[in-house]
């Protein structure tokens, strides 16, 4: 007797909790419903028009959008200039990124100390990444200048023979690469300072006592307890430096053409940038998009592959 | 010997050493520091040469202060319209961004219901989309919706951000569960114990994840120079560009208008450079 009413109570319970749980799904749905707009909108559905988008011929005005298969793919794979702007893409890339782990640790390091002098110092290194680079470029082209440039004058103080900069097809993406170092280093710099932060200081103590010097504790110790950190600003630098496009746009846009001395700055994204919105091949530069795509996904396999030999995990 | 008794010696000049290289230590570093300050300081310069100055080998260094060139570049272009938009399309892009990744974060932390993680994976999902793809997409759908050539097409595309989510659950999840059940309890609401618990304690998180999407709209260029032609609805930086790239432009000029586009955030740096600095230590890679 006494267990019958048991059930009944549970049953109105869970009728109760379920009518919560709709109530709260209907929440919810409706407090979602504003973010999942917009990715929808101008992320998930380009991304699945991007896959799509290079097999058509698209034409923005024209109502005939009509299959154009494998077309554009094999356009693009037997143009010269892709080729070429792969190249400088792959070439921008390996500069950028030896030199964005290298230069980010070096000056983490030298400049990690406690002190006001030393904070002072890393809001400079840090400031350049919040500036704005169509305005920032017009300082470093002025630098740049070959005829009243300040680093043909530094050369010239070190009597090192002139260099043609921004102007030469050999120093034109070196140039890129020094400004975006300028620019975004500061970025790297405050993620190793993190990273530097967080090492135990107990470890690095102990090593000290037992006689290991600076360079030995910064080999065996710091730098493999960076790793998972170099691995992360790795990818990082990839990604950034194959979407590279303002500093190219500002820094030779003042040549006849961006892109140049003869095509040397042309990297994939200037292009496409152009086949799209210079010549209006929308299919065309959304094939060579989708190679873009590839390379960097293949990128970062090999990179995530590779890391498996370097990075150490805790 | 007597020396080393009475303990002097090598400690001495061992501490000598270290003092020598800390005094080395700070002058590399400060030279470093300021080769991260000189492109601007030489914009700065030339900024305010006497055109005597300009056209010299090697350049000076030294600022002449003739602001001639601020007040010549000021005419040049609407620059007030430019500012105006620029701020216009940076505001509605964090109010949006904020508001969106406040709502989303709370339902993926404080409601339970099926399906939940799912939706958080299809919301992280978006950091695996290369931009690049999205550049022609973008284009084809803001045309189809007939908003080209807007400031709209310069924020929308920015209304989701997963950074802003990521941060806010990040930081929702931290909060004790007992302050939910004690709103529940005295029969709060879902956007009740958001407005008033919630939100006010998220303040710093909302201030950071404002400041990214901020710097980042501010400073943005590809976009706007692809989905815009008239003046009248474009940012600084294309305006800038197009001075840039007419020909015969007076070098003080332009570095003139560079510092003018450069100098509000510096001044915005200045204050908040430990938000940003915390802000990137805590969502590292999730900016980009």
């Amino acid at each position: 007797m006494t267990q019958r009413p048991l059930p009944e109570s549970l049953t109105i319970q869970t009728s109760a909790v379920r009518a919560r749980r709709r109530h709260d799904i209907g929440h919810a749905m409706v407090l979602l419903l504003p973010l999942f707009a917009f990715l929808i909108v101008f992320t998930y559905l380009p991304a699945a028009v991007s896959l799509v988008l290079g097999f058509y011929h698209y034409h923005l005005l024209g109502v005939n959008t009509t299959f154009g298969g494998l077309g554009d793919f094999k356009e693009a794979l037997t143009y010269a200039v892709f080729w070429q702007a792969l190249r400088n893409t792959l070439v921008f890339a390996l500069y950028m990124i030896p030199a964005t782990l290298v230069g980010a640790v070096a000056i983490a390091v030298l400049i990690s100390e406690k002190s006001r002098y030393y904070a002072l110092l890393r809001t400079f290194v840090l400031l350049p990444y919040i500036t704005p680079v169509i305005a920032t470029s017009i300082g470093w082209l002025w630098m740049f200048n070959p005829q009243y440039g300040i680093l043909n004058a530094m050369l010239h103080w070190l009597h090192l023979p002139q260099s043609q900069w921004l102007l030469s097809p050999q120093l034109a993406m070196p140039s890129i690469a020094l400004y975006t170092l300028w620019h975004g280093l500061g970025f790297d710099v405050v993620i190793v300072l993190s990273a530097l932060s967080n090492m135990p200081h107990h470890v690095m103590e102990a090593a000290a006592m037992d006689g290991a010097t600076a360079w030995t504790r910064f080999r065996r110790i710091t730098l493999p307890l960076l790793s998972p950190t170099l691995f992360f600003l790795a990818i990082i630098t990839t990604i950034g430096t194959l979407q590279a496009f303002s500093q190219i746009f500002a820094l030779t846009g003042t040549q006849a053409v961006a892109g140049g001395p003869e095509n040397s700055t042309l990297t994939l994204i200037l292009l496409i940038y152009q086949t799209a919105f210079d010549y209006f091949h929308f299919s065309y530069a959304a094939a060579m998009a989708l190679i873009l795509v590839m390379i960097i996904l293949g990128l970062t396999v090999i990179q995530t592959w590779f890391s498996k030999r370097w990075v150490f995990y805790q | 010997m007597t020396k080393r008794v009475r303990g002097g010696g090598p400690n001495r000049s061992h501490r000598a050493y270290r003092t020598i290289m800390r005094g080395f230590r700070g002058v590399v570093a400060l030279a470093v520091g300021l080769s991260f300050l000189f492109p601007l300081y030489i914009a700065g310069v030339t900024s305010v040469d006497t055109p005597a100055d300009v056209f010299v080998f090697p350049p000076h260094l030294v600022p002449d202060f003739d602001f001639q060139p601020y007040t010549a570049m000021w005419h040049m272009a609407p620059w007030l319209m430019y500012f105006g938009n620029t701020a216009f399309i940076t505001a509605t892009t964090i109010a949006i961004a904020l508001a969106t990744s406040v709502l989303a974060a709370y339902a993926l932390t404080f409601i339970e219901f099926k399906g939940r993680s799912a939706l958080f994976m299809l919301v992280l999902f978006v950091l695996m989309v290369p931009a690049e793809a999205l550049l022609i997409p973008n284009y084809v759908i803001l045309h189809q919706m007939n908003l080209l050539n807007t400031r709209w097409a310069q924020i929308l595309p920015y209304g989701g951000s997963v950074f802003g989510v990521f941060l806010l659950r990040q930081f929702f999840l931290s909060l004790p569960t007992s302050y939910w059940d004690a709103a529940r309890i005295d029969g709060a609401s879902h956007l009740r114990f958001l407005w008033s618990v919630a939100l006010p304690l998220a303040k710093p998180v909302l201030f950071t994840i404002g400041l990214y999407i901020g710097i980042g709209s501010w400073n943005s260029f590809q976009w706007p120079l692809i989905v815009t032609v008239s003046h009248q609805v474009q940012p600084i930086e294309v305006a800038v560009q197009r001075l840039m790239s007419a020909h015969s432009v007076d070098w003080r000029r332009l570095s003139a208008a560079g510092i003018m586009a450069t100098l509000p955030l510096v001044v915005i740096f200045l204050f908040v450079q430990g938000a940003i600095v915390r802000g990137l230590s805590r969502g590292e890679g999730l900016h980009e």
